[in-house]
């Protein structure tokens, strides 16, 4: 995932500006006069639409406290403190238009994340109710809709891909431990496949197999969003 | 060889060279330890001129959040509706940012940040060291990426920790716990209620927890969990390719489902080995049972390290 160097126009800052109220629901004649002569623009409202309709098209989920604390700790990082913003008025303070490749991060994080809860939840309850399930099956299952388990390896490797284009800006210790973490997660990868390849049925590989992958995209993210907070 | 004797004369004036060569000595050292004074004097109260404290009125139970780069961390819970903070940075390209909600009267949410104001400051100068005393009720939000954070006497009801290099201590703690460090080992010490504990390349420690809902996870990183299980609790701990230790007493009753891939599966206490339908898993690599009556739940797994159950 390349970042791409837009010349912008002064319609093309008018457009930011109206945007947030554009998503809101308002009435911005501007905004989809610009969409139509902008093409940069016209994806970025293509972009959060597709995530605005893959976000209401997922099942309600309770996020973990982990997600609502990285929210709340960009938030902080940001300035804005009094948790009364608007969904759209954090992603103006994100300044994402500017910077799209960690918000396509989050993004592919978000979905990642959903996917991969959604299954647990789902398992636990079946395992409550007495009913025996392969985790890691089920899980994999459920990912129908984005393809195999080749469509998480690919979100994985274009966070990768973003972190290696900006992990020269992280402090070398902070660098150090994410790629210490990356190589474990790695090894985990390369080791859980190769185990699978023998046993195909074995379903701790499996779900070890998909943990590894949920955390690095994890790991990735939060090396992405920390390089985006400095 | 005839001995030449000195000249009376020339001994006198030795004598006096050597008076002040040790006076010019004793002058330059009391002269240097004068400068040294001054010297540490001046690194103590330019060091002091680096530290501050505030207080704010609080609430029995704020919620209060801390946003730091590197740096120790340490809340202790005190049994005022004060909160009490002493920072220091050490350098000047760090302020520190407070604000409390609502400003006037006892606040609902206090909040700390640290802001490095010189983009290409780096390393210790990035420095801020909190040191925080917190109604026992204070709910946290703690983020201190290449910082240990250290959390002490706390009943809150939700509080959560992260790190990515730093370690994570929090000791006598109820109410819901979440940490998570990326690389840095975690420490839970006496905490009940509810904890979670994820790490990639840390180690986890569970010392003595009264907790009814334990999860842990690392990658790389040991599992050491010291203590009994709660009636009714739930435990569940995974590792990749690090070693699992559970030291329990002989009293504790639970329920264990233990399974790993290519570990050592090593199990001390006496069980009644229960039946599971069949799974791809060796029963070597296996283990599903309970031991007395099976009151709390206990599952364990790993993909290549060793899960050693052992009384202890």
């Amino acid at each position: 995932m390349k970042e791409t160097r837009h010349d912008r126009s002064p319609a093309c800052y008018q457009f930011e500006l109206e945007l947030q109220a554009f998503m809101e629901g308002e009435n911005r004649p501007f905004v989809a006069a610009h969409t139509r002569e902008c093409t940069f623009c016209s994806v970025v409202v293509e972009d959060l639409e597709a995530l605005r309709s893959a976000a209401l098209a997922m099942p309600l989920e309770e996020p973990s406290p982990a997600v609502w604390s990285n929210i709340s700790a960009q938030l902080v990082a940001e300035g804005e403190f009094s948790g009364r913003a608007s969904f759209w008025d954090w992603f103006g303070q994100l300044d994402f238009l500017r910077r799209p490749v960690p918000v396509a991060a989050f993004a592919c994080l978000f979905i990642l994340g959903c996917l991969v809860t959604a299954p647990r939840t789902y398992l636990e309850q079946n395992a409550a109710s007495g009913l025996s399930a392969s985790p890691a099956r089920t899980a994999l299952r459920s990912m129908g809709f984005i393809g195999d388990s080749g469509a998480l390896e690919h979100v994985v490797q274009e966070l990768e891909e973003s972190f290696r284009e900006r992990e020269g800006s992280l402090a070398p210790e902070l660098k150090a431990t994410y790629e210490n973490s990356l190589n474990s997660l790695d090894v985990s990868i390369r080791e859980c496949s190769d185990s699978l390849k023998r046993e195909p049925d074995n379903s701790l590989a499996h779900e070890y197999l998909l943990t590894a992958y949920s955390q690095k995209a994890e790991v990735l993210s939060s090396a992405l969003e920390f390089d985006e907070g400095r | 060889m005839k001995a030449v004797r000195r000249p009376r004369g020339d001994s006198t004036v030795a004598g006096s060279r050597e008076q002040e060569t040790k006076r010019r000595g004793i002058t330059l050292c009391g002269q240097g330890l004068v400068f040294y004074l001054l010297v540490l004097s001046g690194s103590l109260v330019a060091a002091d001129g680096n530290r501050s404290e505030k207080f704010f009125e609080a609430t029995a139970n704020p919620r209060i959040t801390v946003t730091n780069l590197t740096g120790q961390i340490l809340v202790r819970g005190w049994d005022k509706t004060q909160v009490h903070v002493v920072y220091t940075v050490m350098s000047p390209y760090v302020e520190l940012d407070s604000e409390a909600i609502p400003p006037n009267g006892p606040a609902d949410k206090i909040h700390f940040a640290t802001h490095v104001l010189d983009p290409l400051v780096a390393g210790k100068d990035q420095t801020a060291d909190y040191s925080l005393d917190v109604p026992m009720g204070s709910n946290l939000e703690i983020r201190n990426p290449q910082g240990s954070v250290r959390i002490e006497k706390l009943q809150g009801d939700d509080t959560s920790v992260e790190s990515v290099g730093g370690a994570i201590f929090v000791s006598d703690f109820t109410g819901h716990l979440f940490v998570r460090s990326v690389g840095g080992n975690i420490d839970v010490v006496r905490a009940s209620g509810r904890v979670e504990a994820y790490s990639i390349t840390g180690a986890l420690h569970f010392v003595s927890p009264t907790t009814s809902k334990l999860r842990g996870s690392t990658t790389s990183g040991r599992i050491f969990f010291e203590g009994d299980f709660q009636d009714g609790g739930d435990y569940s701990l995974s590792a990749y390719s690090g070693d699992m230790d559970i030291l329990c007493p002989r009293s504790a009753s639970f329920e264990l489902n233990a399974k790993t891939v290519r570990g050592k599966l090593q199990n001390e206490m006496p069980m009644t080995i229960r039946h599971r339908p069949a799974t791809p898993l060796s029963s070597a690599n296996s283990l599903f049972g309970t031991h007395l009556t099976g009151k709390a739940t206990v599952n364990l797994k790993s993909f290549s390290g060793a899960i050693r159950v052992r009384q202890r």
